[in-house]
């Protein structure tokens, strides 16, 4: 600042006695603070603080984060630290099949057990369901198991430890059912039902043009079936949550959850609640990748917590997190696709079946974002997409960082290599002639903006050294 | 590869509070989550910006139902869009408190101010200015007028017809390009990547260092599932590799080279044109991977993972002596 611009500043009036001088005290002391969210150091606050941090405008900077020296020292607090003056732990029993009813429950063994203070199983929870979309998931399974990650009771004890031989003593009278894992065999007619008259539980169409039309026009047709694997979010940290039911008859879960608006009204709705008594907290979490966008056991460890009149902790083992939380969907894809012989592609047919697992989670909306993507970035006149998710007794399929776009993709991407090396032409060189440009229009109708597609395949391809291109 | 930002059609918006402190700091409250990504640091610009302040004179707080607004959370790779499209409109209100406080001092209307370099300043006389931390002082102390604003967003879109499929699902897509560079051993099939180059179109990048991390984090992921990540089940349906001592997922030392390119668009809708990047960085990883196999041996994968094994038998099959054949009829 000059020294005439700091002058002007100065000699602004000020007017009004006490609230002047509150002002000028204010004014005087307006220096600006360093967030003190480093731990102890000898070093400088200065030395501490990125430049970057304190430059305008801060758009478009290389700011630094405020809690990436917390997360590296090891000073960040993650739901497993937390603790609460008597704190219980609670554990969860798995289901032994992956398809059973449940024909009881014999919780006296694990009430009796050395340290236990309070059991749950699923029929004392209000409201036993939750889900995304359609609400087919029990926390505790009541009268039957879909796979082997349902629970089926919970105990809360003194330590983690008696709390999981507590479990040993719960007897489940089980009646196995037959089971489907394959999600192609799941389709048939005389398949094992999971929940209604057919596991196949969501689908979504996209048709622009006319596909059949769009092969008899072609010069060549490929045909290809890509498939992709059943994989676990894997982040760093396990599912963990503490619930307190307050004596006020508020309940405070402080929980490894992402979507907390959402988590609260889960929490209400499940435990019989008004919202405005349910409270929410997001730990910080140890990444997410989709796994942690939904409620799951919160509403057991509160009724723990009520019957207890203690803290409830759980933190999922890597066993659990594993078998109980949810996976990216694995697909079967069906491709089947006409172009010129320069190249240009003319129309495109794509069967898609998702394997959604036990129950329905997010797979509507990955089935959906699937089939829109399904076609890839290209233009093509004549599309039909159909996708469906069915029901199989494994691990649920649920929101998982791209909701069915890596599956999709490798599939487009891959067939696009396969017609480029089939026609001689190179694999950049095809997608530049197909691919979106600027108000092009999407297999939904949409008319795009602000489409860098061209963009990243010339700075990759400069980048990356691609034959032919200059860097 | 292309992805779009936020929810299918449906409603997913956020809410968020900013307030100018009375020293000239702010303070931002959102119902998002920070889930590792940075999309703290990110609204923290979003509001910065706005305000004309730098980043570390803002301080966002969030993830507490008792006291955040309403937000859709950390999904869809919405956070930068929706999320900060709603802190944008909120430091836009509480700008706004700044303005009418500092337009009488400097004798002109509101609309002629504007916030840059910590100043209330005349915009067409940049020299004529108010420190922030005065303004916000005399809002809250003299005028009795707290410079706090709200802002909400949701991304518009059209419903899909149930048998077409036509509309306007989302408000934005992002594109990108990812090539992957192999090593195959052709007497073990195991498939070592040496370098991926990855090209993405995020909109405006607000933070380009978190954009990076958002691609190779993202990479790392890809290159699991091209490679090596699969749950497997035994035949009584129970999983057989839950842990990470036989569910193999890429350390630091399996990493290859990356090099990134952030390619900007502007977006019409988005906060200073910013569309989003954090599922994206996944999606294109591991069909590069695939198709730099072919390049490399000749071997065609179509059903992933593509481990050492699957690598191996395609090789021994004498798929890589004949590439595959257009297919002629129709």
């Amino acid at each position: 600042m000059t020294r005439d611009r700091e002058q002007e500043t100065r000699h602004v009036e000020t007017r009004g006695g006490e609230a002047d001088d509150a002002l000028q005290r204010l004014v005087e002391e307006a220096v600006r603070p360093v967030p003190a969210l480093a731990p102890g150091s000898d070093l400088s606050a200065a030395a501490l603080t990125a430049e970057v941090n304190e430059q305008t405008p801060a758009l478009g900077l290389r700011v630094v984060r405020p809690d990436s020296r917390t997360h590296v020292t090891g000073a960040t607090r993650y739901a497993a630290d937390l603790s609460m003056p008597g704190m219980l732990h609670a554990a969860f029993l798995p289901s032994a099949h992956a398809h059973a009813r449940i024909r009881a429950i014999d919780m006296t063994g694990a009430a009796g057990s050395p340290g236990v203070v309070a059991t749950l199983t699923g029929g004392e929870i209000p409201v036993n369901s939750f889900g995304s979309t359609y609400q087919d998931q029990p926390i505790l399974a009541v009268d039957r198991v879909r796979h082997r990650g349902d629970l089926v009771a919970a105990v809360a004890a003194e330590t983690e430890q008696l709390a999981r031989e507590a479990l040993t003593k719960i007897r489940v009278d089980y009646e196995p059912l037959p089971a489907v894992f394959d999600p192609l065999e799941a389709m048939s007619d005389d398949a094992p039902r999971l929940h209604g008259p057919s596991n196949v539980y969501t689908s979504k169409t996209i048709v622009r043009g006319d596909v059949e039309r769009g092969f008899a026009q072609s010069d060549h047709v490929f045909e290809g079936r890509y498939t992709t694997q059943m994989i676990e979010h894997a982040p760093m940290e396990p599912f963990a949550a503490i619930a307190v039911w307050e004596p006020g008859g508020r309940v405070h879960l402080t929980t490894t959850v992402g979507r907390i608006t959402l988590a609260r009204t889960d929490l209400a709705r499940t435990l019989g609640l008004p919202v405005s008594r349910i409270r929410v907290t997001a730990s910080i979490l140890g990444g997410n990748f989709g796994g942690k966008n939904e409620i799951r056991v919160e509403p057991a460890l509160a009724l723990l917590s009520r019957k207890s009149g203690l803290p409830v902790k759980v933190v999922y083992t890597r066993e659990e997190e594993f078998a109980s939380s949810t996976v990216r969907h694995p697909l079967v894809a069906d491709y089947k696709t006409g172009v010129t012989a320069d190249g240009r592609l003319v129309a495109r047919r794509v069967r898609l079946v998702l394997d959604g697992g036990a129950y329905a989670s997010w797979s509507e909306t990955t089935v959906g974002k699937a089939a829109i993507l399904a076609t890839g970035p290209y233009r093509i006149p004549n599309i039909h997409v159909e996708g469906c998710a069915v029901y199989t007794n494994k691990t649920v399929g649920g929101a998982m960082r791209g909701f069915g776009a890596p599956q999709v993709c490798f599939a487009y991407e891959s067939q696009m290599d396969e017609i480029a090396h089939a026609l001689g032409i190179d694999p950049l060189e095809i997608r530049l002639r197909n691919g979106f440009q600027e108000g092009a229009i999407s297999p939904t109708g949409q008319v795009l903006e602000a489409v860098g597609l061209t963009e990243t395949l010339q700075a990759a391809a400069r980048r990356a050294g691609w034959p032919g291109v200059g860097a | 590869m292309w992805y779009p930002i936020g929810f299918t059609v449906a409603a997913n918006p956020s809410a968020a509070l900013v307030k100018v402190n009375e020293d000239g700091t702010a303070t931002v409250v959102s119902g998002t989550v920070e889930i590792g990504q940075g999309s703290l640091t990110v609204l923290g610009q979003i509001a910065a910006q706005v305000l004309g302040l730098a980043a570390d004179d803002v301080v966002v707080v969030a993830g507490d139902t008792d006291t955040s607004p309403m937000d859709t959370g950390p999904i869809a790779s919405r956070t930068t869009f929706v999320t900060g499209e709603a802190v944008r409109r909120a430091a836009v209100t509480a700008r706004q408190v700044l303005f009418e406080v500092a337009a009488p001092i400097l004798a002109v209307p509101s609309a002629d101010l504007e916030a840059a370099e910590r100043q209330i300043r005349v915009k067409a006389y940049p020299q004529r200015t108010l420190p922030i931390a005065e303004v916000a002082a005399r809002a809250l102390v003299r005028d009795g007028s707290p410079p706090v604003g709200v802002g909400t967003f949701n991304p518009p879109t059209v419903a899909m017809d149930p048998d077409t499929g036509q509309g306007k699902p989302f408000a934005a897509y992002v594109y990108a390009t990812q090539i992957a560079e192999v090593v195959v051993d052709d007497e073990t099939g195991e498939v070592e990547v040496v370098r991926i180059t990855a090209a993405h179109d995020c909109g405006t990048a607000i933070n380009p260092a978190l954009v990076e991390g958002q691609i190779e984090g993202g990479i790392a992921m890809g290159l699991g599932m091209a490679l090596e990540e699969e749950i497997l089940f035994d035949d009584d349906g129970a999983q057989l590799n839950p842990n990470l001592t036989n569910y193999i997922i890429p350390t630091t030392l399996d990493m290859p080279r990356i090099d990134t390119e952030i390619v900007e668009t502007h977006d019409p809708v988005g906060p200073f044109g910013a569309k989003g990047v954090g599922e994206p960085t996944l999606v294109p990883t591991a069909a590069a991977i695939a198709n730099a196999i072919f390049d490399a041996v000749g071997v065609r994968i179509t059903d992933l993972p593509a481990t050492a094994e699957k690598v191996l038998m395609a090789l021994r099959a004498g798929q890589g002596a004949t590439p595959p054949l257009p297919a002629t009829g129709r």
